[in-house]
């Protein structure tokens, strides 16, 4: 059964991995599986979808960068 | 749990964190760095934020709109293989497979986004590398590296966020985006304010072009201008509408809007209630998205301008409809704007019907309930003159003829002229039963017409429509009123009596009486007009009564009646101005008016003076009857004196055969073909009469009858002339016959006078002769008397053939007119009058 599952999720990461190129979503495997995990527990779609897109860009060097970068 | 979960949370998120940053060239990946640790906090504190998914957790629709974006962009392969892997991705379910799925789609859609968003800009950017002010991202990221990539003057400029260029930039950006906002919702929001009648932010009311546009400063396409226009001719329409209730309400007390008006305006606020209703309705839901999730762009407010136009057909026609009706009835009132409201009533469209119809019945509701209590109450509640009935201050005496009548100009179109025709005179009976004959007995007849036509007597009971229920009430309260006013008339009032009254007394129907009254007021009518008393008649006229059979008549009938002297001129005669009233009191004067009673006093002339006539001739006949008697003592006379007096005396008597055939028959005439036919007619119409109105006709015509009949019409001037002539001719002949008859008694005195004393010596005629020497009047003796009752036999043969003459002309002249009159009765006379055929004879040869 574990093996069963591992394949799937294997799978389905796969998919995922894919749906993200095609959609050139510029996420590698890595980072999406650590993303979907923190899907499944529950973590807002939205805010991990934010943070990707603040700190692809660039680390925060400072809060009203941040902010500028929000508007 | 929640402690193993938070923590894996975390390890989860640092590993995140570390994988984005080893991505990031720029930066420093190791995890002990300070950015590492930065970073960590940044992410943990997005992360803890209270940030919600603005969209409902649907995968499929996540995945659809994904895949629409594709192919919109022209990625169709893409979009292909997207659709593929998502329906692989999707059906893997149960252990091991992600369970958030529309999450992790989610978040893939937003970061490819995101990403596609910085390459077009980063794109743009270097297209114009002047004008990237507007992506402070770069502009930081440039500001850190300036002399790398751009000349340091421009840098320099966009980077300095106090430049007035990047102001005045921002600005414009905005206004352009403000603009384009104004698509839709705001649009429709203006609309609805315009239809209410209030200018709104773009959509204003313009005087010039008399409407509401769309402000030409807006940026709008023209597709989109022509529709907010379309959809604005509704406010315009509104306006109107309001403007004239406002007007109207404003004016009603002071003016003549009229109760009529003034429910034509509250039925039109009422429609306007309803649409206030809708667009409050189109306003609250104008606020609210599409409950359709599907991509953002598409998800707009509920109500666009094509959604508007679609809400708005149904209210527009409406509108429509009341601006239309509104200009129509703005200078009408009463009944008058009923009917023209009602002639727009007249509609195939079942929508447009059943608004008139509910329109109509509050607008006529005033109007029938003016029908209604003026039919079964006479009341007129018409301050604004707005009834179709109309009425005036007149007597008593006018009240049925004058008092009230129809205002052609206000009886709408759905009334018909007959049923105006009733409802007009059962009110009218009603008034006149209350005002002329003091009778109460109608409220009765009024209840019981309510409730057989199955309405009350409250207010309100009828309605625009019911033509049908107006009518049955109208029929049944006319049927009624007038039975009860026809009764109180022939019962308490005995028109009937009063009839036979005047046709006895004025119409000379009584025959004893008349002969009485001929009798003894003849002498006193032989004096000059102005020297007879009316007292002295009056109790002559009692006489009369008194003498003959008609002191058995109701003391109420011979009250009435009444010596009159009509006006009189110098040398009338009491003839020419004696006549005889009757005295028509309240309510019967309303038939027997001023004027009818004028014709009746023309009647009463003529026939008082036929009578007259008739009356001479008899007292001639009176004269000539002893003279039988007389004539044989005359025998003694002279032989040619003898000879001259028995043809005078002949041809006085074949004159007056003459003379009284032709009175006799028009007499005869007058009495069984034209009064006694005439007042059979109107008893059975009087018996058959419905209504007072049906009465009046019978009498009229009864009147009318006997009048024409009697030569006294228009047509028959000249006869009745002639006929006049032809009177005093024979009143002549009369006076001629009396000093003939007059002449031979003195004649005859004198013979006997002469002629007693020589009696006793001898039975001679010759005796007479010295008899008559003795008498002082013939001095001459025997054969002056000769001579002198010669010559006046001779004077009165000689006025008697010329009168003879006279007459017979005239007669030829009468008789000859009599076939040219119109009426058939005449030719009854004519027959009578010639019946042997001896004038029509006598005629070819004169």
């Amino acid at each position: 059964m574990d093996q069963e599952a591992a394949r799937t999720a294997r799978e389905s990461l796969d998919l995922a991995f894919h749906m993200s190129n095609v959609l050139d979503a510029g996420i590698d495997r890595h980072t999406l599986s650590v993303l979907i995990a923190l899907c499944d527990m529950g973590v807002n779609p939205e805010a991990l979808a934010a943070v990707v897109k603040e700190l692809r860009r660039e680390p925060p060097s400072s809060d009203t960068i941040v902010s500028s970068n929000k508007s | 749990m929640e402690e193993d979960d938070s923590t894996k949370v975390l390890d989860l998120i640092k590993d995140l964190v570390l994988r984005l940053l080893s991505h990031n060239p720029t930066s420093n990946s190791s995890p002990t760095s300070s950015d590492f640790q930065k970073s960590l906090r940044y992410a943990i504190r997005i992360l803890t934020s209270r940030m919600t998914p603005s969209i409902a957790p649907d995968a499929a629709a996540i995945a659809e709109s994904i895949k629409r974006r594709l192919a919109t962009e022209g990625k169709s392969s893409q979009a292909l293989t997207f659709a593929d892997l998502y329906t692989k991705f999707a059906s893997k379910t149960g252990p091991g497979s992600v369970n958030n799925k529309w999450a992790v789609l989610y978040l893939l859609k937003i970061v490819a986004e995101d990403r596609k968003c910085r390459q077009t800009q980063f794109e743009s950017s270097m297209l114009l590398p002047n004008l990237v002010a507007s992506d402070p991202v770069l502009g930081k990221k440039s500001g850190a590296a300036p002399e790398k990539e751009w000349q340091k003057g421009v840098l320099l400029v966009a980077k300095d966020p106090e430049n007035l260029r990047d102001v005045a930039f921002k600005e414009f950006s905005n206004l352009l985006k403000e603009e384009n906002e104004v698509t839709e919702e705001v649009l429709v929001r203006d609309v609805l304010y315009a239809c209410q009648g209030i200018d709104g932010k773009y959509v204003k009311f313009d005087n010039n072009s008399d409407g509401y546009v769309l402000s030409n400063l807006v940026k709008a396409s023209r597709a989109t201008r022509t529709m907010v226009r379309k959809l604005c001719e509704m406010g315009w329409l509104f306006r109107k509408v309001k403007g004239y209730i406002s007007e109207s309400m404003e004016r009603f007390p002071a003016e003549d809007i009229g109760t009529v008006g003034h429910a034509f305006c509250a039925a039109l606020q009422d429609e306007l209630s309803e649409y206030y209703k809708l667009l409050a309705i189109l306003e609250a839901q104008s606020m609210n998205p599409i409950p359709l999730v599907s991509e953002a762009a598409s998800s707009g407010n509920y109500l666009s301008l094509r959604r508007l136009a679609v809400w708005f057909a149904e209210p527009m026609a409406k509108m429509r409809l009341m601006a239309v009706l509104v200009d129509k009835c703005r200078v009408l009132k009463g009944g008058t704007m009923a009917g023209a409201i009602h002639l727009h009533a007249q509609h195939g469209d079942p929508l447009v019907l059943e608004f008139m119809r509910r329109l109509l019945r509050r607008v006529c509701s005033p109007l029938f309930e003016m029908v209604r209590s003026w039919v079964l109450e006479g009341e007129l509640e018409d301050i604004f003159s707005e009834f179709f009935v109309v009425g005036q201050q007149v007597k008593a005496e006018s009240l049925w003829r004058e008092g009230y009548r129809l205002h052609a100009g206000m009886l709408p179109s759905f009334i018909s002229q007959s049923l105006a025709q009733r409802i007009l005179r059962t009110g009218k009976s009603i008034n006149f039963l209350r005002v002329c004959c003091e009778d109460m007995g109608w409220a009765d007849a009024a209840t019981e017409a309510a409730a057989a036509a199955g309405t009350t007597t409250k207010r309100g009971g009828l309605g625009y429509g019911e033509t049908d229920a107006l009518e049955s009430l109208v029929d049944e309260a006319a049927k009624r009123i007038d039975k009860h006013l026809l009764d109180v008339m022939h019962k308490r009032y005995k028109f009937k009596d009063h009839c036979l009254a005047i046709k006895r007394y004025l119409l000379l129907g009584q025959g004893d009486f008349v002969q009485y009254l001929m009798d003894i007021v003849g002498p006193e009518l032989s004096e000059p007009a102005n020297a007879i008393s009316s007292f002295k008649l009056s109790g002559l006229l009692e006489t009369a009564i008194r003498s003959s059979n008609a002191q058995y008549d109701d003391p109420d009938i011979l009250d009435r009646l009444k010596v009159k002297m009509m006006p009189h001129g110098t040398g009338d005669r009491g003839w020419d101005v004696f006549s005889l009233e009757y005295e028509a009191r309240v309510p019967l004067d309303t038939v027997f008016t001023e004027s009818v009673m004028s014709k009746y006093l023309r009647i009463f002339n003529f026939l008082w003076k036929l009578r007259r006539v008739e009356h001479a001739l008899i007292g001639t006949w009176k004269t000539m009857k002893p003279n039988c008697i007389t004539s044989c003592s005359l025998t003694k006379l002279h032989h040619g004196v003898k000879l001259q007096l028995l043809s005078t005396l002949r041809r006085c008597q074949v004159l007056w055969v003459e003379m009284n055939h032709f009175v006799t028959n028009l007499q005869y005439y007058i009495m069984f073909e034209v009064l006694e036919v005439s007042w059979s007619d109107f008893s059975n119409e009087m018996e058959a009469a419905m209504d007072l109105d049906d009465l009046l006709a019978a009498h009229e015509k009864y009147l009318h009858s006997i009048f024409e009949k009697s030569l006294l019409g228009e047509q028959s001037q000249t006869l009745c002339k002639s006929l006049f002539v032809l009177f005093d001719i024979i009143l002549r002949f009369r006076s001629h016959a009396d000093r003939l008859y007059e002449g031979i008694h003195e004649l005859q005195c004198r013979t006997i006078e002469s002629s007693l004393p020589s009696r006793d010596k001898s039975k001679k005629s010759r005796t007479t002769e010295r008899s008559l020497e003795t008498a002082s009047w013939i001095a001459d003796g025997k054969k002056a008397l000769t001579q002198r009752a010669g010559e006046f036999l001779r004077n009165v043969e000689q006025d008697l053939a010329a009168l003879a003459k006279e007459y017979s002309s005239l007669l030829e002249e009468f008789i000859s007119q009599l076939p040219l009159q119109q009426h058939v009765d005449l030719k009854f006379l004519l027959f009578r009058l010639d019946f042997t055929e001896f004038y029509s004879q006598l005629r070819p040869h004169v």
